[in-house]
């Protein structure tokens, strides 16, 4: 299962790491990342898609913690395969 | 100023007048700082007992815990530190110093990636590019360490910005954000009517009901809500100890008492714990019959491991008397003192050696009151949570989600210094001690009169517990027998030791370890063959104990 996570984060130099790190480590696998800086350069716009057969939430939950998610919001879920 | 004297500065604005550390080229500004400084720095003899004494600061006294370090290797030693109190919720702010930013990224002498390293081990972390960011970053710092579930924080400042000046204006301390505490009610209906309906209460009390400074809310559910309750190992002391209903500790080597009562219960009040697997044993077959209620302030631990009927985030102190419905369940109370009588812990050890559980308990009741008790972990770690008894978990020092050896010299270091009116024990096994035997010397430098006590089986008597029960006896590299002798190790630091071996030695010894004015070792001498009962072997539901009888 692919989840879509839109995630406004503070733009410091390892958030991107951080974002990264807790995906890894709660078992979920990387499918895709876009990384856009905001126009005022001091946050930035994240899509990062995940796939894992776990409840989406044991992620989101994690990833809120980070003390630079800004925003985060679970877009969508689809199949792997619908995607490919 | 300089960004180093600024750091002290900002240490001082919160508060701090005691840090742990030991100094390096990166940070040597900030030690430079020091020497004029009214901050008291307490030289540990390894960055991560320095680490460790932060936390036992912390842990002991609420306050944030302060450690420093230099880069490279002296910012790697701490990490482990860094993970005992991300894992048990404590609240530190480590500085390490970083080589300068000029040479940064070129692996410079004792440059490493120390940012990158304490993504996993931290709340948060912060290199600090400019020194005009410092003071507010420092402040962010602490409000996130003690802020929500408190936790361990990292600042890595490159040695450029201890040395840049800046003209200092004292901020307030409340700019930096901290986050505001969330509490929700809206499931406190559901739980009134969980609880009014329940026969079979259980209150399942974690550290976090003390760290939200809710004892005396506790206690008023408890009385409110008579139900029996049973603590984690972190949450032990959180119960009066005048409460008839208490069980004890449950999980693995819990009381038998409190893993069937929690296996029997129909409703399950998780309050700031988070179902470790220690805990639960056999997830799928923990506390069949029970709907949960879960109370707790960090919203990951809802619904994380087991599924919450009713969920409450936030501050503990506003929800225990919003949840208070009353409970009606005399025939199940007296089930569970029944349950208690009849699974009481039994001292009468044959033979003279020494019996680690009464010696401990001896050890509980002759210790002055109040006294905060460090462990290290192993076997006389669960002996100690199973046989003394707490009336706070302030008083109860253990590594409790990484289990770290060595964690008990260094946390009793600083449970020492944050409450010096105290009386501070370790109790250590024969392997944990050498894991940071070098505070000895911490202890010695400034006289504290921390007592030792070394519960020595000769062997690391866990994992041999193990191999004996699950490995076929293949001792596997737990045989310590060739220990140095502990007394004249002690000896070597100016500390005054006596070991003894035989029971009727343990009330003299203990007397003579209180009546000495300054730091002790007792060295007891234990046999290898005692083993902690009872046990929830691996994969096991937790009523499925092995108890000494059936081993």
């Amino acid at each position: 299962m692919n989840h879509v996570l839109n995630i406004t984060t503070t733009n410091t130099p390892a958030v991107v790491e951080r974002l990264l790190q807790v995906t890894r480590y709660r078992g979920y696998e990387l499918a895709g990342l876009q990384l856009t800086p905001r126009s005022d350069a001091n946050s930035l716009n994240i899509t990062l898609t995940v796939s894992g057969d776990k409840p989406i939430h044991l992620l989101t939950s994690q990833l809120h913690k980070l003390y630079d998610v800004q925003q985060l919001e679970l877009v969508s879920a689809e199949l792997a395969v619908l995607s490919a | 100023m300089k960004g180093a004297e600024l750091v002290l500065q900002v240490l001082q604005q919160h508060g701090v007048d005691t840090i742990f550390g030991y100094p390096g080229g990166a940070i040597m500004p900030i030690y430079d700082a020091l020497y004029q400084s009214n901050v008291k720095h307490y030289l540990c003899r390894h960055e991560q007992g320095g680490a460790f004494s932060a936390i036992g600061y912390a842990r002991a006294s609420g306050k944030v815990g302060v450690c420093m370090a230099t880069s490279g290797p002296g910012a790697t030693n701490l990490i482990t530190s860094l993970a005992d109190a991300m894992l048990d919720s404590v609240p530190v702010v480590a500085i390490t110093g970083q080589v300068s930013q000029a040479v940064m990224g070129s692996d410079a002498f004792q440059e490493i990636d120390v940012l990158g390293l304490s993504l996993a081990v931290t709340k948060h972390s912060f290199m600090v590019r400019s020194v005009d960011e410092l003071a507010a970053t420092l402040h962010e710092a602490f409000a996130i360490a003690k802020s929500g579930r408190p936790g361990p924080v990292l600042v890595d400042i490159p040695k450029d910005v201890q040395l840049a000046e800046i003209a200092y204006h004292r901020e307030p301390a409340t700019a930096a954000k901290a986050a505001a505490i969330y509490t929700s009610l809206a499931n406190a209906g559901k739980a009134r009517a969980l609880i009014a309906a329940a026969k079979k209460p259980m209150a399942y009390i974690g550290g976090g009901v003390h760290m939200a400074g809710a004892m005396t809310q506790l206690q008023q559910f408890l009385a409110a809500n008579p139900m029996p309750s049973v603590t984690t190992l972190k949450g032990m002391g959180s119960v009066a100890k005048d409460n008839a209903h208490y069980l004890g500790m449950l999980g693995m080597h819990g009381t038998q008492a409190a893993n069937l009562a929690v296996q029997q219960c129909d409703l399950l009040i998780c309050l700031g714990a988070r179902f470790d697997d220690r805990v639960t044993g056999n997830l799928q077959k923990f506390a069949p019959h029970a709907r949960v209620i879960h109370v707790d302030i960090d919203p990951a631990e809802i619904n994380k491991v087991r599924f919450a009927d009713a969920a409450l985030l936030g501050d503990m102190k506003q929800i225990l008397p919003a949840i208070s419905a009353g409970t009606d369940c005399a025939e199940w109370l007296s089930h569970c003192a029944q349950l208690k009588q009849q699974h009481g812990w039994r001292y009468d050890h044959p033979g003279e050696r020494i019996y680690a559980p009464l010696m401990l308990k001896q050890l509980s009741e002759r210790m002055p009151d109040n006294s905060v008790v460090c462990c290290d972990v192993g076997q006389h770690q669960m002996w100690v949570a199973q046989h003394m008894r707490f009336s706070s978990p302030r008083n109860h020092l253990s590594s409790g989600g990484l289990g770290t050896m060595g964690f008990g010299l260094p946390a009793a270091i600083g449970a020492k210094l944050a409450r010096p009116q105290d009386t501070v024990i370790t109790v250590s096994g024969d392997g944990s001690f050498m894991m940071n035997v070098q505070e000895l010397a911490t202890i010695k430098r400034f006289r504290l009169p921390v007592k030792i006590v070394i519960v020595d089986n000769q062997r690391l008597g866990m994992v041999k517990q193990w191999q004996q029960l699950f490995f076929n006896e293949r001792y596997s590299e737990t045989d310590l027998s060739d220990n140095p002798d502990f007394v004249a190790l002690a000896a070597a630091f100016a500390i005054p030791g006596h070991c003894i071996t035989r029971k009727d030695e343990v009330e003299s010894a203990l007397e003579a370890m209180f009546t000495w004015p300054g730091p002790y070792l007792l060295h007891v001498c234990i046999d290898d063959k005692d083993n902690v009962w009872p046990l929830v072997p691996p994969g096991a539901a937790n009523e499925e104990m092995i108890t000494e009888a059936k081993a």
